[in-house]
Order: C-alpha cells, then sequence, then structure tokens
C-alpha cells in the first residue's frame, strides 16, 4: 500500500491518448482537491500484480483483469467505478452475406475470425456464449487475430483485424464488440452489402476501476467523488470522457461479470 | 414540425442501420426533448441486433422491438440525456423580404443578438442550437453595448452598396500633366493620404478577431472599412504614380501619430481615436482637397474616398455614443486616451511640413508668391474647420462643449 496522501493510480498505455487523459485526470482531481499520480504499464497481467502488492492504490482495469482481482482478493477488492458505456456490453457475431449462414449451428464446419486470445469482447465471450447456444467450437475453425496480447483487447486491432478479413473473405463469420460495430457502421466503414450482424450474444460488463483491499477510506472517498464529478457539457471534462469514450461516470456493480468468471472457469477446466 | 414533440414515428424501410437507417433515425430522435419516444419501423431483421446496441453507444434507452405485421418490427427508443439543446428562443428568425430585396437590417431583426455573448459559442453564427461542453474561445468584445451599435447593420448595408471600383471607376484617361510645384504638392499630398489610410486598414484589424462572432455584423462593417481603406490606398498611391516622380516624404511626425494609433489596445478607445477624431478630421482634408484638385479625376477619387470616411465616422460616433450612455467610465477613459497619446507626440511640431507645404501650393494653384499667400490663408481656414467640426462631432457623440474643446485641442497634428 502506498502510504502517502497521493492515490497512486495504475493504467495500461495501450495509445498514446492515454498520458493525455490521466494527465487531464491527474488535474481534474488536483481540482476537486484530490490528490493522485498514475502509473503506466504496458500490460495488465503486470497491473494486476502491482495493484495486489500494493504499488498502487487502484488499477482501471479491462474485465479480465477485474475478474482476476476480485478472484485474487477472495472479494475483497474494492469496485470503484465505471463508464456508462461498460454497462452491458455486447458481442456480435457477423457474417458475410454469401455465407450461406443461416443458423448458429451454421457455424461448425465454417471460418469464425475472432479477435485477440484476452479480448473479452471479440474472442473469450462470445465463444462463451457460443458455446452456451449448443455450438460444438470444436468443429468451427477459428482464425484468430492475436495482436497486442497483454492489453485485453483495449487496442481494438484484433477487431478491426476480424473485420478486414470479413470484408476479404478469409472468413464466413467473426466475432466483435458492439460498440465497434456500430461505431464502424455509423462511420460507413462497413460494406453492408457484404457483412451483415446475424447474432448478438446477452449483456455483459466491461472496464473497472479496482482499488486495493486496503485502501483508506479518504482514498476510496476522494477517488469516487472526484470521478463522479465529471461532466460531458463541461469542456475540459468532456475532451476527457471523449478520449477515454464514455460520457458520464457509474458507480459500480458486479453482476455484469457472471459470465465472465464462468467462461474463465470453463477455459481454465479445458486447459487442465 | 413542432419542437415540442413526445411521440414521433419514422418508417425505416429496409434500410440497415449501416446502410442509411441512421439518417432518418438521428434526425428523428433530434426533434425531441429528452424523455421524448421516437418509434422506428423497420423491415430489416439486423436492426433488431444492431438498433440498441446504437442506443446504448449514443446513450438512448432501448425499449424494445414489437412485429406489428408481417415483417414490420417497430422499434421503440427513449430519447437520451446528452443531446444538443432545442433552446428556448421564441423568436424563429423568420425573414421576409420587404420589396424583393432582403437587406442587412431584416437579418438583424429576425435574430436580435443578446447583451452579452458566450465565449464558448465559438464561430457558431448566432442562432445556431450550439452543442454544450465546446471549446472556449479568446473573444474579449462580448458585450453588445461594448460592440454592436444598433445602427450597424445600415451601415453595413450602405458599405456594400457603396463599394466602386479604384481601376474603372475613375476616368484615369483624364489626367493630364501639371505644373512642376503642383504636381510635386499632388504627390506628397497622395502619399500622406495613402500612409495614413494603410493604418487605417491596420488598426481595425487587429480587433476584428477580438469580436464575439455573435455581433458578427460589426466585423462584417469593419470589413467593409478594410475594403475601404484598401480601395483609397490604390487610388492614392495611383493618383500620385501618374505624375511619374515617384512618391513623396513619410515624415516622422506621421509615423509617431500612426503608431500611437496602431498601439491602441481598447476597442472604443481605438475606434474613438481612429474613426471619430482622426477619419472625422480627414472629412474636412478630403473636402479641401477636392475643393483645389487639380483636375476631375482627382476631385472625383477624393469625393469618392470623401464618401467611404464619412461612413466610418458615423459607425465610429455609433459606436462611442452607445458606449457613453451605458458606461459612465467611458468619457474618462476616451479623454484619457486623448491626453496619453497627445502625450507620446508632444514636441514633435505641428503639421507635417511637407503636407503644410503641399496643401498650400494645392490651393493656391501654384508657385506664384500671392497665390501661396491665399494658399496659407486657406491652409490656416482648414485647421480652424478642422477644430470646429471636431467640437460638432464631440458633441454629436455625447460630450459637453467644454470637455470637446479640450479633446479637439488634444488631437494629432498629423490629423490621423
Amino acid at each position: 500500500m502506498t502510504n502517502d496522501k497521493t492515490i497512486l493510480l495504475g493504467a495500461v498505455a495501450y495509445d498514446p491518448k492515454v498520458v493525455t487523459i490521466w494527465e487531464g485526470m491527474r488535474e481534474h482531481f488536483h481540482e476537486q482537491g484530490v490528490s493522485m499520480d498514475f502509473a503506466l504499464f504496458s500490460n495488465y497481467e503486470r497491473q494486476v500484480e502491482e495493484l495486489l502488492s500494493g504499488h498502487i492504490d487502484v488499477a482501471w482495469n479491462t474485465p479480465l483483469a477485474h475478474v482476476r482481482v476480485k478472484q485474487q482478493t477472495h472479494g475483497e477488492s474494492l469496485s470503484l467505478g465505471m463508464r456508462d458505456s461498460d454497462r452491458d456490453f455486447r458481442a456480435k457475431v457477423l457474417v458475410r452475406r454469401d455465407s450461406g449462414i443461416k443458423s448458429l449451428k451454421d457455424l461448425e464446419e465454417r471460418i469464425l475470425a475472432v479477435g485477440s486470445l484476452d479480448s473479452t469482447q471479440a474472442r473469450i465471450l462470445p465463444l462463451y456464449f457460443l458455446a452456451k447456444e449448443g455450438i460444438d467450437l470444436s468443429r468451427v475453425t477459428l482464425l484468430p487475430f492475436d495482436t497486442d496480447l497483454g492489453k485485453h483487447g483495449d487496442t481494438g486491432t484484433s477487431e478491426i483485424e476480424v473485420l478486414k478479413a470479413l470484408q476479404e473473405g478469409l472468413a464466413d463469420a467473426g466475432t466483435v464488440g458492439d460498440l465497434i460495430w456500430v461505431n464502424e457502421q455509423a462511420a460507413g466503414h462497413i460494406d453492408a452489402s457484404r457483412i451483415e450482424v446475424f447474432w448478438t450474444t446477452p449483456g455483459f460488463d466491461h472496464c473497472m476501476f479496482d482499488g486495493n483491499p486496503g485502501l483508506s477510506p479518504e482514498k476510496t472517498e476522494g477517488f469516487r467523488r472526484a470521478l463522479m464529478a465529471m461532466r460531458w457539457d463541461n469542456q475540459k471534462h468532456r475532451r476527457l470522457l471523449e478520449l477515454e469514450g464514455l460520457r458520464e461516470w457509474l458507480p459500480p456493480r458486479e453482476d455484469g461479470y457472471r459470465s465472465l468468471e464462468e467462461a474463465l472457469k470453463q477455459r481454465y477446466q479445458n486447459e487442465h | 414540425m413542432s419542437t415540442e414533440v413526445s411521440v414521433i414515428a419514422v418508417d425505416g424501410g429496409e434500410l440497415q442501420l449501416g446502410g442509411g437507417l441512421l439518417a432518418l433515425v438521428r434526425p428523428a430522435l433530434d426533434e425531441l426533448e429528452p424523455g421524448g419516444m421516437l418509434a422506428v419501423l423497420s423491415r430489416s431483421s439486423s436492426v433488431r441486433e444492431d438498433l440498441p446496441s446504437w442506443c446504448r453507444a449514443q446513450r438512448h434507452e432501448y425499449l424494445g422491438v414489437e412485429e406489428i405485421a408481417n415483417n414490420l418490427d417497430r422499434h421503440l427508443i427513449v430519447r437520451g440525456a446528452f443531446s444538443v439543446p432545442r433552446g428556448t428562443n421564441t423568436n424563429n428568425g423568420l425573414l421576409r423580404p420587404g420589396s424583393g430585396n432582403l437587406n442587412a437590417a431584416d437579418v438583424g431583426d429576425a435574430a436580435l443578438p443578446p447583451s452579452r455573448a458566450d465565449p464558448s459559442t465559438g464561430f457558431a453564427p448566432h442562432g445556431a442550437r450550439v452543442e454544450p461542453g465546446g471549446p472556449s474561445y479568446p473573444f474579449t468584445l462580448n458585450e453588445r453595448d461594448h460592440v454592436a451599435p444598433s445602427e450597424v447593420t445600415t451601415l453595413y448595408e450602405q458599405a456594400v452598396n457603396g463599394q466602386w471600383d479604384a481601376t474603372a471607376d475613375i476616368q484615369w484617361s483624364k489626367v493630364r500633366p501639371l505644373p512642376d510645384a503642383l504636381e510635386s504638392a499632388l504627390v506628397q499630398i497622395m502619399t500622406f493620404l495613402a500612409e495614413n489610410e494603410l493604418s487605417a486598414l491596420y488598426v481595425p484589424s487587429r480587433f476584428i478577431a477580438r469580436i464575439h462572432p455573435t455581433f458578427a455584423e460589426v466585423a462584417m462593417f469593419l470589413a467593409t472599412q478594410l475594403a475601404d481603406e484598401a480601395r483609397h490606398i490604390d487610388v492614392f498611391l495611383k493618383r500620385a504614380r501618374l505624375c511619374g516622380r515617384g512618391l513623396g516624404i513619410s515624415s516622422v511626425v506621421t509615423s509617431r501619430s500612426l503608431l500611437s494609433l496602431m498601439q491602441q489596445e481598447d476597442f472604443t478607445e481605438a475606434t474613438f481615436l481612429l474613426s471619430v477624431l482622426g477619419e472625422g478630421t480627414f472629412l474636412d482634408l478630403l473636402s479641401f482637397i477636392e475643393r483645389y484638385a487639380p483636375d476631375e479625376p482627382t476631385a472625383e477619387l477624393v469625393r469618392r474616398a470623401r464618401n467611404d470616411e464619412s461612413r466610418h465616422v458615423h459607425f465610429g460616433l455609433a459606436h462611442v455614443r452607445s458606449g457613453l450612455a451605458t458606461d459612465p467610465t467611458l468619457y474618462s477613459r476616451l479623454e484619457a486616451a486623448v491626453r496619453k497619446r497627445a502625450a507620446v507626440l508632444h514636441g514633435v511640431g505641428g503639421v507635417p511640413a511637407p503636407l503644410q507645404d503641399a496643401l498650400t501650393t494645392l490651393a493656391a494653384g501654384g508657385a506664384e508668391p500671392r497665390a501661396i499667400a491665399r494658399g496659407h490663408e486657406s491652409f490656416r481656414q482648414l485647421l480652424e474647420t478642422m477644430h470646429i467640426s471636431r467640437i460638432r462631432r464631440l458633441g454629436h457623440a455625447g460630450f459637453t462643449p467644454d470637455q470637446a474643446e479640450m479633446i479637439s485641442e488634444l488631437h494629432t497634428p498629423n490629423f490621423m
């Protein structure tokens, strides 16, 4: 545990903008009377380790990292807040219109493009939910794009690769997160005559600020207060919110991680 | 469509979300206040998958879908809180062309600017629905009473109608060679006018970028003023160069005077010094030159320039008058600005000698001594006329006779 009054936050530097975001957040926290500094990591595994060992107070975690922190602290870690966009995330199964896929079962014996091994939205949960729908994944030929491992899909590169593979006909179907799918469509980047959405997974929650179990009440309260004080219609806040991909910070909730916990348990069992 | 709609519907046909559906959905949602409901009719099955995700991304609430007929879905969406406000402006800005024309005053009447502009509306035209959370702009002239006199739209309209062509509107071919002394005098006068008009081009331009775009008509009027000055510089230099003997002298008196004008940091003070005092004084100077002009093209170009200048003086007077009416500290600020400038120019001498001699020779019509005596008397009367006009103009602006007398006495010997 860091013992001075400054909250030390960890974030993964998946993009240069992460520096801009946390410099701005540090300034905002300071304006709110909350001393905060940050440390950047290259991957979530290291960040989780440093949170658990008390070198940092708070970690801005992906769902995968959040679930691991919860498991390793036996539920004692403090969930401090999440983005509005982290709630009710979904994954999409997209198909090529010429693939002839008419039902989920048709995915068997086809090529399914999937995102990075550690991407919750583009790999772990879509496969988990497909298996739950009765698809025999051992009969599906996966075309994986394991880019930026350790970043848990934050960079979105593997999802872009999935979309590209679909456009180019390298795969019959593919899995991506819902935000990238609607945003790419809204931006006019998707050829709707070639690709269409076929299925949507149930909802799940995404990133979370995880606090070390021993985080002091002052730091906990200060962190939450400063975070929740950000407003979309404030020009300085808005720039940071846009970069971080949200409109407002929301209180934490845990139910949205059950499917991921289950999926990780199954993966563990399959591997052992 | 009314702005107070609580439920509306759009028919999306077979459009997919990424195939154009949003071009119907987004404008329809924009008609709603937060909490209002939109029904989207759709015959596309993929919309069932995509619309909820899009709503999530945009923070609208997706209520669900119902198949209301064979293959026809009805999706219900509640407008989210993150939207560009509809605004409460009851003035709908409807323009009604009068006799076929649509002038600036009609536009001004339809969208009266607020007394104070919001720096975060940036370059948004006044009346636009401005999305909250935009950056703050560094405009410093944000108060109507300190920027925009009500006469500005009329003056802008007059300025637009009053534009003329420095190339074609003067009968340059009628310019004939003049006696030596007269030609030298004319070159000197034109050089002086061009130098001063250059300052009149630069000084307002420093303030245009500081004016909040809500008062864009002031910036637009000043743009016409800049175009006027550019044209004047053009005609004065053309007239000088037609003499074929180069240009005249630029005096230190003129240079110091114009620098002190250029260094004004306050829009109202600068406008007062430039337009009310400087260009006001130039009206009498230009009348003088026109009266003694040696040929018709010269008289014509000076007459046209004077017409333009009188608009600038009108704007300056209106601007200062509106400021004086609302800001009791302005009298003393303007007086202080005049005193400060006079202090900078203290001891530089009177009217620049090359100009004084040139005006005397021009009024004399040549170098013959008895004519020069008359020319000298005319010049002396010009100074008196300028002083009297300044006092009258200052009275119009709202100064007492004593203040006007004192300010006029302190005005620069350079005229501008």
